[in-house]
């Protein structure tokens, strides 16, 4: 008795946790408007490449023409899904693949530890895949799976994040875009919507990051450059998260009220922001917002009048990575560097873009 | 001579160790007076009041757990259950959202409290499992994605007013005086410091010792819950992979940085929010001071030495 008493509650209290889904009922979800946006609105485009860039060829990387239709393809995810650009990233490869009707794709998710990650690429290589796609975690550490992929003569495709190492003998190429650039583009939007003068605070990602410096090299430069008269007073990590954000904005916004500009080094800390904005009792448009990714909430923020703009930072890597492949297997060369485009969102596409933005 | 020599400091850090946060706080809060601008304002302190809520919430059970000389490091794991939680119930309104994260908080304390109490396992292993399986469902659960929370009456939890002072603050006020109650003025609270000073004697008097172990467990489990709902309600979101990161580890330290012994035995209530309170007090005076987050945890970890030295003589007792 005594020990069926326990058993029995644990029982009955783990079915209210495992059976969570069965009778749950959530929320309407308020923004239904398209939120189907088809696989292919928004598709990355690679920016023309300076002429004489870096190629490569299959003949120079070693291996075998082949058809990407039959081929076993492998996809190592390195972060938890948590973020949109993580999930819009996956879903991308996995779309692409099913159109082009390559059918052994396997993906695999390393949940943010980097040991997870190479095993899981190794583990790829051994089943025999032939092409890997890899978004890495680090940046470095891989020796150990650049010697088995080139013992078996795997191209490697990295994308968003890059690898310390030599294209076209290492791994293939990167696909990515540039973040000094998107920083860049930020301040030049910031410099607008402030119209030159001011006082700009910088939400700045995780630390020892190269997307969190190179995001605020770019912007600060380019800030100095073309709006000297604005000045950033403050920075802080939010460690790209939507509750430091708001917690982090909250404390500046109180010892420092005359800010009028806040950057967000990603779409996640900006909202925070703005919870903490109104939470202040500010109007929309008082404080100038603007980020980097895209995502769906922060195009509806500008919308909704509290974001300026917001710069792309396009995860749908799909279509270009097995494009470059198809060519590379096809036997023509490949830029060993693939620089994106990425679009940007302000007060006059936000709406009408509003379904394509992730 | 010697005897003098070592009798002075003794009492004197037994004065600072159950005195010492209250007056890191005013040397603190002198500082900040001077040095920081916009610092002695209301709206400041209603930051700082609403940042520390969650905190505080979870360090009240922290303590009670660790007057038993346990610890439970599934405290944020059980937040984040209640945060997955939220947003499947919500259809039905904001009470059944807060029964279901409440519910994760019992299930989740009462498996601590059986694992430590009957079978028998070291609280820091046993409350492990949760602290790693707990976040690991909760993130099933929402299959890792953020959503979003718009009830109006959630929301007005997390960012409203009652009588100018924010619920949060309400609520976490009103968790204080009950665990201060049940603390000083209960059989419960009496047996609880028993089981952390003594086990073996409580268990020979006759005490129930393992139905107050479960309940301990249970009632911090529920309070991180309750901190995981007003975390959601303020942030206007549910992240399981993201809420009460680390929170265990805050709460640890305002417990013993408000002078409550990890030998158990003894409950400092109004010391650990005071501990919470200069942790966050720190943190602030850092952000606006736009120091490095690493300087921020460097301070932390010397606050955290002091704390912990300044404690040390506990182990003659």
């Amino acid at each position: 008795m005594s020990l069926l008493r326990p058993t029995a509650v644990t029982l009955s209290a783990a079915l209210l946790i495992l059976g969570a889904g069965a009778c749950a009922k959530s929320e309407d979800d308020g923004s239904k408007t398209g939120s189907a946006a088809p696989a292919s609105a928004g598709a990355q485009v690679a920016a023309s490449a300076s002429a004489g860039a870096a190629t490569c060829t299959i003949d120079q990387f070693g291996g075998t023409k082949l058809d990407l239709k039959t081929a076993k393809v492998g996809f190592s995810q390195s972060e938890k899904e948590a973020n949109p650009f993580r999930i819009a990233e996956t879903q991308s490869i996995k779309d692409e693949a099913a159109k082009l009707g390559i059918t052994n794709l396997t993906t695999t998710n390393a949940n943010s530890q980097f040991n997870k990650q190479i095993s899981d690429v190794e583990q790829m290589i051994d089943s025999g895949v032939q092409l890997l796609v890899i978004a890495p975690l680090n940046s470095d550490g891989w020796d150990s799976v650049f010697a088995k992929a080139s013992a078996k003569k795997v191209p490697i495709i990295t994308i968003d994040r890059k690898i310390n190492a030599t294209p076209c003998k290492d791994y293939l190429t990167f696909i990515g875009s540039d973040f000094a650039e998107q920083g860049k583009r930020a301040a030049d939007e910031m410099a607008k919507a402030m119209g030159n003068k001011g006082k700009v605070a910088i939400l700045l990602g995780a630390p020892g990051n190269n997307v969190t410096t190179l995001r605020t090299s770019g912007f600060k430069d380019e800030i100095a450059k073309v709006a000297p008269e604005i000045k950033i007073v403050f920075e802080q990590t939010g460690n790209f998260a939507r509750e430091d954000g708001q917690k982090v904005t909250e404390q500046l916004l109180q010892s420092n009220p005359d800010i009028n500009g806040i950057y967000g080094e990603n779409d996640e800390m900006a909202l925070g922001a703005i919870t903490a904005l109104k939470g202040a009792g500010k109007k929309a448009g008082d404080v100038k917002v603007v980020s980097i990714d895209g995502t769906k909430g922060a195009v509806q923020a500008i919308v909704d009048g509290w974001a300026s703009a917001v710069v792309e930072s396009n995860p749908r890597f799909g279509p270009l990575s097995f494009a470059t492949a198809q060519s590379f297997f096809g036997g023509e060369p490949v830029g060993e560097d693939i620089i994106i485009q990425d679009r940007q969102y302000g007060t006059d596409n936000a709406k009408a873009d509003l379904a394509s933005a992730y | 001579m010697t005897t003098q020599v070592a009798a002075r400091p003794a009492v004197n850090l037994k004065g600072l160790s159950q005195y010492g946060v209250y007056l890191a706080i005013l040397l603190l809060v002198l500082y900040n007076i001077f040095f920081t601008p916009y610092f002695l304002t209301w709206s400041n302190l209603r930051i700082q009041l609403i940042q520390v809520a969650p905190i505080v919430i979870v360090a009240l059970g922290m303590a009670l757990v660790i007057g038993t000389e346990g610890i439970d490091l599934s405290v944020g794991s059980v937040m984040a259950l209640a945060a997955a939680l939220i947003p499947l119930y919500l259809g039905y309104g904001v009470v059944a959202a807060i029964i279901a994260s409440v519910l994760a908080g019992v299930a989740v304390g009462f498996i601590n409290g059986v694992l430590v109490a009957r079978v028998g396992l070291q609280p820091i292993v046993a409350t492990l499992a949760l602290f790693v399986g707990g976040r690991g469902l909760a993130v099933v659960i929402t299959h890792g994605q953020l959503k979003d929370v718009r009830n109006p009456d959630l929301i007005y939890l997390g960012s409203g007013d009652l009588l100018g002072i924010p619920v949060l603050v309400w609520v976490a006020a009103a968790l204080v005086l009950v665990v201060a109650f049940l603390v000083r003025r209960t059989v419960f609270g009496r047996r609880l410091l028993a089981i952390g000073g003594n086990r073996p004697a409580t268990e020979l008097a006759g005490l129930p010792v393992k139905r107050v172990l479960i309940t301990v467990y249970i009632v911090c489990a529920v309070l991180a819950s309750i901190a995981g709902l007003l975390s959601v309600a303020r942030i206007q979101s549910s992240d399981a992979s993201a809420v009460g990161l680390l929170i265990e580890l805050s709460a640890i330290t305002a417990v013993v940085v408000g002078g409550t012994p990890l030998t158990g035995g003894r409950v400092r209530v109004l010391g650990t929010v005071a501990g919470a309170l200069l942790m966050q007090l720190v943190i602030a005076t850092m952000i606006k001071h736009n120091l490095q987050p690493s300087t921020t945890e460097m301070v932390q970890a010397v606050i955290i030495l002091i704390a912990v030295y300044v404690a040390r003589e506990r182990k003659t007792r």
